[in-house]
C-alpha cells in the first residue's frame, strides 16, 4: 500500500513554475529519500502535503485519504520535521511535549510514557534547560522527538541534517534508522551519501517532476552502463593491453587514465570474456578488474544536467 | 475547545517567561500611581518653578487625578499595548514555530481565539490593576471628592481597548510581519480621528470610548450618548474577529 500518493502535482509561485506535473509514490515502512537541488520544488512539495500551501492543481493522498488545503484531517497520520525546526524558546522539552499532547488529543498516562521514550531515544532526556538555550543539533532532535510523538504512519523530514556537523548529522541517520521499522520516512535532502546509507527508495526531483524514481538497487541497475574499469600496475602494461583490446574487441570504447583503463562495451556479458582470456593471451595480471557501478552522485548530476 | 484551552495556556505562559507580562503590569502600575500624583503635584511644581509670579491655578481634585488616568491610558497605555502584542501573530509565522503546532493538526479556529481571549485578558488584568492603583490613591488624596459614571466610563476605555485588539489580530492575519500590523492598526486609529472631524459620525464613532471619558466623570457628557459608539465597536470587533478567523483559515504558511 503506498502511503502517500500524489497525482499531477502543479505549483507556481507568480511566474515561477515550481512543480509541474509531481507524480510520485511512497510505499509503506520505507525511507524515502527526496532529492533535489537548491530551489528544486522539495520543502513546496511537503508543504503542500501538509496543507500549508495551496496547490494549482493536483491532488494529494495520505493513507488513502484526500488531503486539503488548510486544516487537513490527514495531518494527524503525519509527523513533521521542518529544516529548521523552531519551538517555543521559552519552553522546556517536555513541556513542549505535553502542548504537542494536548493538541494531538493523547492522554496523559500516554504522554508521560511516550515523552520520555522520545526524548531518550534522541537523547534529550536529561535536558531540563528551556529550548532557547538548544544547540542547532539538540534542536534538529528534539524535533524528531515531536513528529514522532503521535505515532504517525508517515514521517516526513525536511532536509534533517543539511545544517549538522558530522557527529549531529550521524545522530539525526541513526535515529531515522531506529524508527524504520515502525514508520514510513520521506527525507528531503541533497547530500546523497545520506540517501545510500539509510535510504531503500529514492526519487529525484528536476524541473518540478520526479526525473528518476525507485529503489536504489533498481535505480543503479537500470542505470548501469555496461562497463568495466581494469587497473594495472605500470602506464606501459595498461597502454598495450587497451591496444590488444581494441584490436579484438570492435565494439568497444576505452579511455586510459594512466595505469586504469575504463572500458565500455555496448554487450557487457560478451565483452567481459573476450577481457579475461585477454589477460591470458597477454599475460598480465591486473591489480583490478571491476564491473562499473553507477554512483548516485553520477545519476543525480547525469538527471540534473 | 481542548486546543483553545492547551493554546491559551502556552500564550499565558509565553506571557509570564518573556516577560511580557511583568512589563505590562508595571508600566500600567506605574500609571496608576503617577496619574493621581501628577495631578497633585502640578500646581507644587509650577510654583516653584515660577516664583516671580503667581499662577493662579485651581486647588487639584479627584477629577484631575482621573483625568490624567484617562489621557494616560487612552494614549501611552493604547501604544504599549499595541506594541507588546503587534508581533503575536508575526513572530509565530516568521520563525515558524506554529508550524509544527498546525501540522498537528491544531485547529486554526483556536489559534486565533486563544490569542485574542490571551490579548484581551491581559488589557483587562493591566487596566484593573490600573484602575484599583488609581482609585484607593485618588480616594486618599481627595476622600471628599465625587465622580460619577466613573465605572462605566472606565468600562468604555476598556472596550476600546478590545476593539484595537480586534483590529490589530484583523491586520496581523492580513499583511505580513509586525511593522504591516502596527502599521494598520495606527492607520485605523486616525481614520476614527479624521471621522471624528464630522460631529454627526461622533455618535457612532468607537474613538469616542475614549475621548469623552472625563465629561462622563462630570456629567457633562450622557451615558446614553455613547451607547451607539458602544454597540458600533462591540460588532465591528465580532466583525473583525470572524474575519480574521476565515482569512487565517485559508492563509497559506
Amino acid at each position: 500500500m503506498n502511503i502517500l500518493e500524489i497525482k499531477s502535482l502543479y505549483k507556481s509561485f507568480g511566474k515561477h513554475d515550481v512543480l509541474t506535473g509531481l507524480d510520485m509514490q511512497v510505499p509503506e515502512h520505507s525511507v524515502y529519500g527526496f532529492v533535489g537541488q537548491n530551489g528544486s520544488g522539495k520543502t513546496t512539495t511537503m508543504k503542500i502535503v501538509l496543507g500549508l500551501l495551496r496547490a494549482n492543481q493536483g491532488e494529494v493522498y495520505v493513507c488513502g485519504e484526500k488531503a486539503s488545503y488548510g486544516e487537513t484531517k490527514t495531518n494527524r497520520h503525519i509527523g513533521f520535521l521542518p529544516d529548521v525546526p523552531e519551538f517555543y524558546n521559552f519552553m522546556r522539552p517536555m513541556e513542549y511535549l505535553s502542548l504537542c499532547r494536548e493538541i494531538t488529543g493523547l492522554t496523559n498516562k500516554q504522554i508521560s510514557k511516550r515523552g520520555e521514550d522520545l526524548l531518550t531515544l534522541v537523547g534529550l532526556a536529561d535536558d531540563k534547560r528551556k529550548i532557547g538555550g538548544f544547540s542547532r543539533g539538540m534542536k534538529q532532535r528534539l524535533g524528531i522527538a515531536q513528529a514522532l510523538l503521535n505515532n504517525p504512519r508517515l514521517l516526513i523530514c525536511d532536509e534533517p541534517t543539511s545544517a549538522l556537523d558530522p557527529i549531529g548529522r550521524k545522530e539525526i541517520l541513526d535515529i531515522l534508522a531506529a524508527v524504520k521499522g515502525r514508520t514510513t520516512v520521506v527525507f528531503s535532502t541533497h547530500v546523497l551519501s545520506d540517501v545510500e546509507r539509510i535510504c531503500d527508495q529514492v526519487a529525484v526531483l528536476h524541473q518540478g517532476k520526479l526525473a528518476l524514481s525507485g529503489t536504489l538497487a533498481e535505480i543503479k541497475a537500470s542505470h548501469r552502463q555496461g562497463g568495466y574499469i581494469i587497473e594495472f600496475a605500470t602506464i606501459e602494461e595498461a597502454t598495450s593491453y587497451a591496444k590488444a583490446a581494441l584490436l579484438h574487441l570492435k565494439t568497444i570504447n576505452v579511455e586510459q587514465d594512466k595505469g586504469t583503463l575504463i572500458v565500455k562495451a555496448s554487450d557487457t556479458r560478451h565483452a567481459g570474456d573476450q577481457l579475461i582470456s585477454l589477460f591470458a593471451n597477454l599475460q598480465t595480471v591486473p591489480l583490478k578488474f571491476e564491473v562499473m557501478e553507477p554512483t548516485l552522485e553520477g545519476l543525480f548530476t547525469e538527471v540534473v544536467q | 475547545m481542548s486546543h483553545y484551552l492547551a493554546f491559551l495556556k502556552k500564550e499565558v505562559m509565553e506571557g509570564f517567561r518573556t516577560y511580557k507580562v511583568l512589563i505590562m503590569v508595571l508600566v500600567f502600575a506605574a500609571f496608576g500611581i503617577l496619574s493621581p500624583l501628577t495631578a497633585k503635584m502640578t500646581p507644587v511644581l509650577l510654583d516653584a518653578l515660577a516664583e516671580e509670579f503667581t499662577i493662579s491655578l485651581p486647588e487639584p481634585a479627584a477629577i484631575d487625578s482621573w483625568t490624567q488616568f484617562f489621557k494616560n491610558i487612552a494614549q501611552m497605555g493604547i501604544i504599549v499595548v499595541v506594541i507588546v502584542f503587534g508581533g503575536i501573530l508575526a513572530t509565530e509565522l516568521s520563525r515558524g514555530t506554529l508550524i509544527n503546532m498546525l501540522t498537528k493538526g491544531l485547529s486554526r479556529v483556536a489559534v486565533i481565539l486563544s490569542k485574542y481571549t490571551y490579548m484581551v485578558l491581559i488589557w483587562t488584568v493591566c487596566l484593573l490593576i490600573c484602575f484599583i492603583i488609581t482609585f484607593a490613591y485618588t480616594s486618599y488624596l481627595w476622600p471628599n471628592d465625587e465622580v460619577r459614571n466613573l465605572v462605566f466610563s472606565v468600562f468604555c476605555l476598556w472596550l476600546f481597548g478590545v476593539f484595537i485588539l480586534s483590529i490589530l489580530l484583523f491586520s496581523a492575519t492580513l499583511v505580513r510581519g509586525m511593522s504591516g500590523c502596527l502599521l494598520m492598526t495606527g492607520g485605523s486609529i486616525v481614520v476614527m480621528l479624521i471621522i471624528s472631524i464630522w460631529p454627526a459620525v461622533e455618535k457612532y464613532n468607537p474613538l469616542s470610548l475614549a475621548s469623552f471619558n472625563v465629561q462622563l466623570l462630570m456629567d457633562t457628557y450622557k451615558v446614553t450618548d455613547l451607547f451607539w459608539s458602544i454597540g458600533v465597536a462591540a460588532v465591528l470587533s465580532v466583525i473583525f474577529v470572524t474575519t480574521s478567523i476565515i482569512l487565517f483559515r485559508k492563509k497559506q504558511l
